[in-house]
């Protein structure tokens, strides 16, 4: 059996024990240690994805043990996020160099690439899960390494922000555990296979259903879900830049992706409230599309806002999962992964700009288009994804949630997407505006020049992927069609 | 108005969950799924399978290692993260902090060296006998861990001096993730699959001796992050 | 209602929970929130474990002295890595409230309210 699978995530864990050791003396040492092993990730993430399109999904038991004695990984189409998850850490990591030795104190340089690596390793881990506490060890995993990523760069803001993070998430992982253990009460196995199986068969309702309502619950608030979102935009904004890009990218994520694995696991149960259940997902990521867009409207801290239009795409992403029929499970699955890309080359962009001028409001930022042509257009070309212009790739998400509420019988939803769409437009043109329209506040602008090329050059890398993941999207649909059959068909 | 809300909160959770948790089936009823379905497999072959009499060592290194894995990777993430967030700068930027130096008495000192061998030799039994009796690598290692930090304390060697000089430090706290990728590869080129074991007859030295590397290394690795973990904490 | 009151334990552990999400939820203090979270924490262990018991059985250690049914070795498992997930994130949030002590000056949440 080819242990590609398992070696995907282990690679960089092993890998971010060994950085602060290596490291000690010289962090680029720590820093080569991380590309490598990132690099190794994109390359067996690529394989195992290639697997996926020639044969279909396919499993590993770990230790030889079948399921469900053993620990069963399996990689399906929503593990294929894994080759995304890889792709834009090894970016972020590029990236850091010339931006975590200014912003970060050199002790902690070692220790900051090895988080990113056990982030890294714990989302691949996460996204290839068969097993239910599997699942909760890898989310750990990678909620333990982002609440530090958070307080990294130092200073109080950002140590507060941190801490109610990690309250949050701690609060979320308990009702996650909790929930497996009824499962496990109910049923003796961990193997979300065999769970689904034995599910059926359990008589009482009741703590199925506390255990539906409590994975819910606890993936809800990671992902940030309105109204239990407060956590994020001061972690997010508080966070060095590429941190912000890794957590509105990829860690919110791993709440929707749980979202949908721990979902599927109750699909053969009948009796169930699903109906009603994808209602309230419904309201609620429409909800979160208004309120954080309005918020973001009202933003002078560019890292705030972003923080909060991530707020708003999450919205996006749980109602095309509320609505849950084929077009809105297609425009929520490409979503998450375009948005992922999205986010990232905003915040790297944006990052950029901070870095090179170090201020951080749309005011002192006025300008800067002129004076860092390249991060301006970056965030250019990130800002019309968001709002979803086409052919970008921010457009087919949207569009295919749009025609997922309309096929629902709701057009007041897709009335809210636009009214989204819309705002998320507007707060977009006030950053544009200011970078290019208006003058400089101060002399200080004159003296601001090009972000360092390994810097500038994964940023130009995302937003390319920005534009081509508009041009190409029939791949990432192609990619998310045989789960969402999976998913629509059965509910 | 917060009590309210606090309130409210509280019981959002306690509803449900009363409600959910009164059809569980009864604890203690052996026909219950949770022995029926896996556990069953576990009594019955456990000692077979895996070699250790302790069937919760045998889930934990041999049916479910992967987890074992994770768990390691969590608590050196721990280190990562605690570190992360405290390292400071190096002590010749920082003006002397006046930090209230806790005057030890010789008593407590004299008593804690006197007694040290002898929690370390324990600390190293449990480790050992964690295939056969309750014990194993971490609870081996949070013996030997509080013993490193009572000695820290004891003998006043903060993070200037601290009692694993650094750079040994780093690495034997990397001793879990290092076990695992050990243990790990073997069992890929001896068995076929990572973490496997060795299976057949002659095999049991082989698989006794893998798990009791995997019990060394999360015990030493487990140690080394607690004394570091109060060192930080303790600051300079 | 009966068959209700054999699941005692897990009402017990149920009110431990609530006890511990009281105590984070409304407690101002850093420190005395993180101890709310440990409690919710060690409700959710005791839980798990109380699942995998089996009336007058014995510990999962199969040294052939014991031959009648033995507790499930499962839960027991899963709640030490439980545990060391546990003391991890509280390590981390110790951590924290340090260094927001260092930075702030204080841990009451409500004095912390008008920081950043």
């Amino acid at each position: 059996m080819s242990a590609w699978l398992p070696l995907a995530a282990c690679v960089p864990l092993v890998a971010g024990a060994l950085v602060p050791a290596v490291g000690r003396r010289r962090p680029q040492l720590a820093q080569g240690c991380a590309l490598a092993a990132s690099g190794w990730t994109v390359l067996a993430t690529a394989r195992l994805t290639r697997r996926l399109f020639m044969e279909g999904p396919f499993s590993y038991a770990m230790g030889g043990w079948a399921a469900p004695w053993g620990i069963e990984l399996r990689f399906d189409a929503w593990s294929a996020a894994s080759l995304f998850i890889a792709l834009i850490m090894l970016a972020v990591l590029v990236y850091s160099g010339p931006y975590a030795r200014a912003a970060i104190e050199p002790r902690r340089l070692p220790w900051y690439y090895s988080l990113l690596l056990l982030n890294l390793g714990g989302m691949v881990g996460f996204a290839c899960a068969g097993d239910l506490f599997n699942l909760f060890v890898f989310m750990e995993l990678v909620s333990v390494s982002s609440y530090a990523l958070v307080a990294v760069g130092g200073g109080r803001i950002a140590a507060l922000a941190a801490f109610k993070y990690l309250l949050a998430g701690a609060v979320s992982s308990v009702l996650v555990l909790f929930s497996v253990g009824v499962l496990h009460a109910l049923t003796g196995s961990l193997n979300m296979a065999d769970v689904a199986l034995r599910l059926a068969a359990v008589e009482s309702r009741g703590p199925v259903v506390l255990a539906l309502a409590g994975l819910s619950a606890g993936f809800m608030l990671k992902a940030a879900l309105f109204p239990v979102h407060l956590w994020l935009p001061d972690a997010h904004a508080a966070a060095p830049c590429p941190v912000s890009a890794v957590l509105s990218g990829l860690v919110v994520k791993v709440g929707i992706i749980g979202l949908l694995r721990t979902n599927a696991v109750f699909a053969g149960v009948d009796g169930l409230p699903m109906a009603a259940f994808g209602q309230v997902l419904a309201w609620l990521g429409a909800l979160a599309i208004v309120a954080g867009a309005l918020f973001a409207l009202f933003q002078q801290d560019i890292k705030l806002m972003l923080a909060y239009s991530t707020v708003s795409n999450i919205g996006y992403i749980v109602l095309g999962l509320g609505l849950a029929n084929h077009a809105a499970l297609t425009g929520a699955g490409i979503h998450v992964l375009n948005h992922a890309i999205i986010k990232a080359t905003l915040f790297l962009a944006v990052g950029a700009i901070i870095h090179q001028t170090g201020s951080r409001t749309l005011r002192e930022l006025r300008g800067v288009g002129r004076m860092m042509p390249w991060s301006a257009l970056a965030v250019s070309i990130g800002a019309l994804s968001v709002a979803g212009l086409p052919p970008t790739a921010g457009f087919l998400g949207k569009w295919y949630i749009a025609l997922g509420a309309f096929a629902a019988g709701q057009p007041g939803f897709a009335a809210v997407l636009l009214l989204g769409a819309l705002l998320i437009f507007a707060y977009y043109i006030r950053i544009l505006n200011a970078f290019y329209f208006r003058a400089p506040v101060d002399d200080n602008m004159r003296s601001v020049h090009e972000a360092p090329l390994p810097m500038l050059l994964p940023v130009l890398f995302l937003a390319a992927l920005c534009i081509l993941g508009g041009l190409f999207g029939r791949w990432p649909v192609a990619l998310v069609a045989p789960a969402v059959e999976r998913l629509a068909g059965g509910g | 108005m917060k009590r309210l809300l606090a309130a409210m909160v509280v019981a959002a959770a306690a509803i449900p969950m009363f409600a959910g948790v009164a059809g569980l089936p009864a604890p203690g009823d052996a026909g219950a799924p949770a022995h029926t379905r896996v556990a069953a497999r576990y009594v019955e072959a456990g000692v077979r399978e895996t070699g250790a009499q302790n069937l919760v060592t045998g889930v934990l290194l041999n049916y479910r290692a992967y987890d074992t894995f994770g768990e390691v990777m969590v608590i050196f993430a721990a280190l990562a993260a605690v570190s992360a967030v405290l390292s400071r700068g190096p002590p010749a930027r920082r003006p002397a902090e006046a930090r209230p130096q806790v005057e030890t008495s010789p008593v407590v000192a004299f008593v804690i060296r006197l007694t040290a061998p002898f929690i370390a030799i324990f600390g190293v039994m449990v480790i050992l006998k964690g295939h056969l009796a309750p014990g194993g690598g971490f609870q081996g290692g949070v013996i030997l861990g509080a013993l490193l930090v009572l000695l820290s304390v004891v003998t006043g060697r903060g993070l200037e001096r601290p009692l694993l000089s650094a750079p040994a430090a780093r690495w034997l706290q990397a001793a879990g993730p290092l076990a695992f990728a050990v243990v790990g590869l073997f069992g890929l080129a001896c068995a076929g699959t990572l973490l496997g074991y060795p299976a057949g007859p002659g095999a049991d030295m082989l698989r006794a001796a893998m798990m009791l590397m995997l019990e060394l290394g999360i015990g030493i690795g487990g140690a080394a992050i607690i004394l570091w973990l109060f060192l930080q904490m303790r600051g300079e | 209602m009966g068959a209700a009151l054999q699941n005692l334990d897990y009402f017990a552990f149920v009110i431990l929970f609530c006890i511990g999400l009281h105590t984070l939820v409304a407690r101002p203090n850093l420190l005395k929130k993180l101890l709310g979270l440990n409690i919710m924490e060690t409700a959710v262990f005791a839980f798990i474990v109380t699942s995998g018991m089996v009336d007058g059985g014995a510990a999962p250690i199969v040294d052939g002295t014991v031959t009648g049914p033995f507790a499930s070795p499962l839960p027991q498992a899963l709640i030490l890595t439980g545990i060391v997930v546990a003391v991890s994130i509280s390590a981390l949030a110790l951590a924290l409230i340090i260094e927001i002590y260092r930075q702030c000056g204080t841990i009451e949440a409500d004095e912390l309210k008008g920081v950043g």
